[in-house]
C-alpha cells in the first residue's frame, strides 16, 4: 500500500508546484512508483512545471465523469521509469469535484503505487479539502516571511483537524545570506512558531526558474542546491535518516560582506 | 552601567527578530479565533439538541475549554429549569 501525501501551503507562490515536481520526479529517481496528481482544478500548473503539457489527454474530471479509466488517464513519464502524472482539468473550477471522488482516486492510485503526491491549490477552501481528502500525510510548503508562515498556520490547523499526520514543513526559499545579515527568519524561528516537524529546507536557487522554464525537473541535474535539497527530502520520505545541514554556516563569508556593505 | 554593542553602534534590530515577535502575536491570536469560532458553533449545535430534552435560558449557558497537563477538558453548564417529558410529547 502506497502513501497518499498532499503538498499544500496556505499562501499561494510559495513552491508547492516546485515541490510536487522535484519531489515525484526524485521518489522516482530512488527507484519507487509515484503519481503526482494535480489538484489545482482550473488553474493547473504541474503538467507544464513537468514538461508534459503536450501528453495530456485525460483529466481527474474525465475519471470522476467515467469517461475514462484512471490507469488510461495516467500520462507516464519517459524519462524515469515508474512516474506518472494525473492532470486537473482545465475547464472546470473546484466546485466540480467532490472531496469524495479525489477520495476515491487516492484510494485507488495508492493500490498501486509507492507515493501519490498531490499538488494542491492555495488557500483553505473547497480546493484544500478536494486535495487533502484521500491523504495520510502532509507536506507543508513556507517561504520564510511573515504572511506565509501566518498562512501556513492557518493550515496546519485544518490538517490536525482532519487527522492527517505526519505533517512536514518544507522551508523553501531560504536564503543563508540574508539569515546572515538579519532580515530573514532562520529555521529555529520558524519551528518555534509553527512547531512541526521540518523534513527540509530548499535554497533559493535561480535553476529553479530556469529548470521551470524548460519543463525539465531541477533533480534530474543534481549539481543544484535546489536539485540536492529535493533529493534528500525524497530520501527522507522513504525512511531514510538524513541529516539537514546547516545552510547558515556558509553564510559567514557573505555576513562579512554584508556587514561592509551596511556600513556605507 | 552595561552598553550593549547593539547601543554602541546605533543598530537597529534585525528585521527578522522583528518578523518572529510580530508573527508569535498574531497567530496566538489567529489560533484563538478559529477556536473562538469552533467553540460558537459547538454551543449552538449542543443547545439545539440539548433543547429537545431540557428547557434552559440561553443566557446562563457556560462552555469552557480548560488545559490539564497535555489535555483539554471541555466544561459545558447547561443549567436547565425542567425535564421535558419525552413520552407524553409523543
Ligand atoms: N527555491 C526556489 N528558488 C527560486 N525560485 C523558486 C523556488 N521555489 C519556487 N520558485 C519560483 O516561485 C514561483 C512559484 O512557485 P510554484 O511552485 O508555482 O508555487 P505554488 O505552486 O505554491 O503556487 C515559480 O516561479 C517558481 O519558479
Ligand atoms: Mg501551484
Amino acid at each position: 500500500m502506497g502513501k497518499v501525501i498532499v503538498v499544500t501551503s496556505g499562501k499561494g507562490g510559495v513552491g508547492k508546484t516546485t515541490s510536487t515536481a522535484n519531489l515525484g520526479t526524485a521518489l522516482a529517481l530512488l527507484d519507487k512508483t509515484v503519481v503526482v496528481v494535480d489538484a489545482d482544478v482550473g488553474l493547473r500548473n504541474l503538467d507544464i512545471v513537468m514538461g508534459l503539457e503536450s501528453r495530456i489527454v485525460y483529466t481527474s474530471m474525465d475519471v470522476i465523469e467515467k469517461q475514462c479509466e484512471l490507469s488510461k488517464a495516467l500520462v507516464r513519464d519517459r524519462r524515469v521509469d515508474g512516474l506518472m502524472l494525473l492532470a486537473a482539468s482545465q475547464k472546470n473550477n473546484k466546485d466540480d469535484i467532490q472531496p469524495e471522488q479525489m477520495k476515491a482516486i487516492c484510494d485507488k492510485l495508492r493500490t498501486t503505487h509507492d507515493f501519490v503526491l498531490i499538488d494542491s491549490p492555495a488557500g483553505i477552501e473547497r480546493g484544500f479539502s478536494n486535495a487533502s481528502a484521500g491523504a495520510d500525510e502532509a507536506i507543508v510548503v513556507t517561504t520564510p516571511d511573515v504572511s506565509a508562515i501566518r498562512d501556513a498556520d492557518r493550515i496546519i490547523g485544518l490538517l490536525q483537524n482532519a487527522r492527517i499526520e505526519p505533517i512536514n514543513l518544507v522551508i523553501n526559499r531560504f536564503s543563508p545570506q540574508l539569515v546572515g545579515n538579519g532580515s530573514m527568519m532562520d529555521q529555529a524561528d520558524v519551528l518555534d512558531i509553527l512547531n512541526i516537524d521540518l523534513i527540509g529546507i530548499v535554497p533559493e536557487d535561480s535553476e529553479v526558474i530556469t529548470s521551470t522554464n524548460r519543463g525539465i525537473p531541477l533533480v534530474y541535474e543534481d549539481a543544484s542546491a535546489g536539485a540536492q535539497a529535493y533529493m534528500r527530502i525524497a530520501r527522507r520520505l522513504t525512511g531514510q535518516r538524513i541529516p539537514i545541514p546547516d545552510f547558515e554556516q556558509k553564510g559567514l563569508l557573505n555576513n562579512i560582506m554584508n556587514w561592509f556593505k551596511k556600513k556605507k | 552601567m552595561s552598553i550593549s554593542i547593539k547601543q554602541l553602534f546605533g543598530r537597529k534590530p534585525k528585521s527578522s527578530s522583528i518578523a518572529k515577535q510580530r508573527l508569535k502575536l498574531v497567530i496566538t491570536q489567529d489560533r484563538l479565533d478559529v477556536d473562538d469560532r469552533v467553540m460558537t458553533r459547538l454551543h449552538h449545535e449542543l443547545a439545539e439538541v440539548l433543547a429537545k430534552y431540557f428547557e434552559f435560558s440561553a443566557n446562563s449557558v457556560k462552555m469552557n475549554l480548560k488545559q490539564e497537563g497535555n489535555s483539554y477538558i471541555l466544561v459545558a453548564d447547561f443549567p436547565y429549569t425542567k425535564f421535558h417529558d419525552l413520552n407524553v410529547r409523543q
